[in-house]
């Protein structure tokens, strides 16, 4: 079991003195400690127009920030949206490569295609087309990395041969995943042999039998870069304290506002009924868990990692059960939780919790190829 | 947090109807003609348009309905709706400002069982191959026009109704005083068109929404549908966070 920590980089209204400033240079302190702690990842959502559900809308300068300021945490793109209107392909793959570089081959390439209309909207982009253009950008994006020069007449794009520069520091190229919020998207993942990085927050029989959908179709993937990358990974809240009550009261007022500022925003479904979006998907899961959990009282829904030590490590394992390899931890909305306590529950949760799964040992940055490596033979 | 609305109360209750009981049994309309024309509108207004109980979406939106029904138990009739789309607390909901049908017992029945703010009128759903058009006029002015241009076939569960939080002052446990009532109609849809969304008319103080402006077209939709209209199951406070102020029947 692996564990990151997961950005929305949530800023709370009204938007002024500085708030933005504040709420980045936060997350970067946080970024900081987590890397100390020995957490594996950091991952960063790429969001736009999200009042303050999320203000992260240029991800890849956020995690270059992280890259220059730690030595060990890898660092993940959760995901790129992989639609015309928000980034051209050819601008994706140069950016990630660059990233790649600069943080030294810790770059996780996570991939997706954005499930609001607030956002697809706002881009011009048609909710119609999405899955297709999605699917263009993971079998081409590959074959820009490692290939000298390459050219390409598709659907969504098309460009004359050209050598698209950098190349990633990784080789072949950095793992690739794919957001996992809908119902039977793991296996897209699994067919295309890229990680699931899962983005909702279901319980436990959901989750294994995601796992055992995707364990089962990757057998038989055609890859859409040059090796698998079989890893489940979900996500999950953290609140780590050492008096239980305590642990699950902040923490549920942090789960709480989340699941409250995401329902405030128009999934496509809800307003443009198209067979691309069969089901309402993030959102929804997040507005469905905060009517579950509305920060009130101190009961803790199945399977969030809200508590003292003892209760995060007991949730924990039940999602090993299950298959899972990764958790990605959200620490904050809205800053609801001030940030010496967020801060305190990672170093309480580095103390205390992760001893208890002895493989989380912290990605090396001086043998990138040796990791992709191992990523290619199935980690 | 969310912004809240903070609509005038006065305002809000200009059109209700009032509900001398909650106690509605569901009814069936078979065979439903829905239209559904969604835009973006001016967001400078959004948090006017709403009781504080509710948030407007980001970014805002209003549904203009029209309804015909050809034949059922409420008869023949016509209904247009104009609603801004909102949320109580977490729930995806819509706000009816005003809506006019045609006079007979189907206006009796939404707007007493339902709460519907109902007008008596002559609004017209035309069906056309290459459009829908749902139309209301006040006298000479043309109040409505909305319409769905180019339709093409969808998948009958492609689409999502939002339930209506319609205002209505109700008479409960000896106080009478307005109330968000909640009516969340189930669709059973046998055949649906998408199309593109275009408003031509719209005169936002006939349908009691000042300042409501249409400013970019979402998509409209075009269904047959049997409609349950529901047995009422919540109201919600007006004037607090639908997430304390909800009660449940």
């Amino acid at each position: 079991m692996k564990f990151g920590i997961f950005y929305e980089i949530s800023v709370p209204r009204p938007w002024e003195n500085d708030i933005e400033h504040e709420v980045y240079h936060r997350c970067l302190e946080q970024v900081r400690v987590a890397d100390e702690v020995g957490f594996h990842s950091v991952w960063a959502v790429e969001h736009h127009f999200l009042e303050e559900y999320s203000h992260c809308s240029a991800p890849e300068l956020f995690l270059t920030a992280c890259a220059m300021q730690t030595k060990q945490i890898r660092v993940g793109h959760g995901i790129v949206v992989c639609v015309p209107q928000f980034n051209h392909p050819i601008r994706a793959a140069e950016r990630a490569a660059v990233l790649d570089i600069l943080s030294d081959g810790r770059l996780e390439f996570g991939t997706g295609r954005s499930a609001t209309w607030t956002e697809l909207g706002g881009m011009d982009a048609n909710p119609d087309e999405t899955k297709e253009t999605w699917d263009e950008y993971t079998r081409t994006i590959p074959q820009m990395w490692t290939n000298e020069r390459y050219g390409y007449e598709g659907r969504a794009f098309r460009m004359p041969t050209r050598a698209v520069l950098p190349k990633p520091y990784q080789k072949p190229h950095p793992p690739m995943w794919v957001a996992v919020s809908s119902p039977g998207t793991e296996i897209d993942a699994a067919e295309r042999g890229m990680g699931s990085l899962g983005l909702t927050f279901g319980g436990f029989a959901e989750q294994e039998e995601k796992v055992n959908r995707y364990r089962s179709r990757i057998r038989d993937c055609e890859p859409a870069g040059l090796f698998v990358n079989e890893r489940v990974a979900t996500v999950n809240f953290l609140y780590c304290h050492p008096d239980n009550e305590t642990g699950i009261k902040t923490g549920s007022r942090l789960t709480g506002s989340f699941g409250y500022l995401a329902a405030q925003l128009l999934p496509v479904r809800e307003v443009h009924p198209t067979r691309s979006y069969p089901n309402p998907g993030l959102l929804a899961a997040t507005r469905q868990q905060a009517a579950q959990n509305p920060g009130e009282g101190v009961s803790a829904p199945e399977g969030v990692c809200i508590g003292n030590p003892d209760r995060l490590v007991e949730e924990i394992k039940k999602w090993e059960s299950c298959g899972v390899d990764q958790i990605n931890f959200l620490l904050n909305a809205l800053e609801t939780i001030p940030q010496e306590e967020v801060l305190d529950s990672l170093r309480l949760f580095g103390e205390e919790v992760m001893p208890h799964f002895a493989d989380d040992k912290p990605a090396t940055t001086s043998e990138p190829r040796e990791l992709a490596a191992t990523v290619a033979a199935g980690d | 947090m969310p912004i809240n609305g903070n609509a005038d109360p006065a305002l809000l209750t200009r059109y209700a109807p009032t509900m001398s009981s909650l106690d509605t049994e569901a009814l069936t309309l078979p065979d439903v003609k829905v239209l559904q024309v969604i835009y973006e509108i001016d967001d400078s207004v959004m948090a006017e348009l709403l009781p504080p109980a509710l948030h407007p979406t980001i970014p805002p939106t209003m549904h203009v309905i029209g309804l015909r029904a050809d034949d059922g138990p409420l008869g023949a009739f016509t209904v247009a709706i104009v609603r801004v789309g909102c949320r109580a607390a977490v729930r995806p909901r819509g706000l009816p400002t005003r809506a006019v049908c045609t006079e007979g017992e189907a206006a009796t029945a939404l707007e007493e069982r339902w709460g519907f703010p109902i007008t008596i009128g002559e609004p017209v759903l035309r069906e056309r191959y290459d459009r829908q058009s749902i139309e209301v006029n006040d006298g000479n002015v043309t109040v409505l026009s909305a319409q769905l241009v180019d339709p093409v076939p969808i998948g009958n569960g492609d689409l999502l109704y939002t339930a209506g939080m319609h205002v209505a002052t109700v008479e409960r446990e000896g106080e009478t005083r307005p109330w968000l009532v909640q009516v969340d109609p189930e669709f059973e849809v046998s055949r649906a068109d998408r199309g593109s969304a275009q408003i031509d008319a719209f005169d936002s103080n006939f349908w009691d929404a000042p300042d409501l402006r249409p400013v970019y077209p979402i998509v409209a939709s075009y269904t047959t549908a049997n409609i349950t209209l529901p047995k009422i199951r919540y109201i919600c406070d007006p004037m607090q966070p639908a997430i304390s102020g909800t009660v449940a029947l």
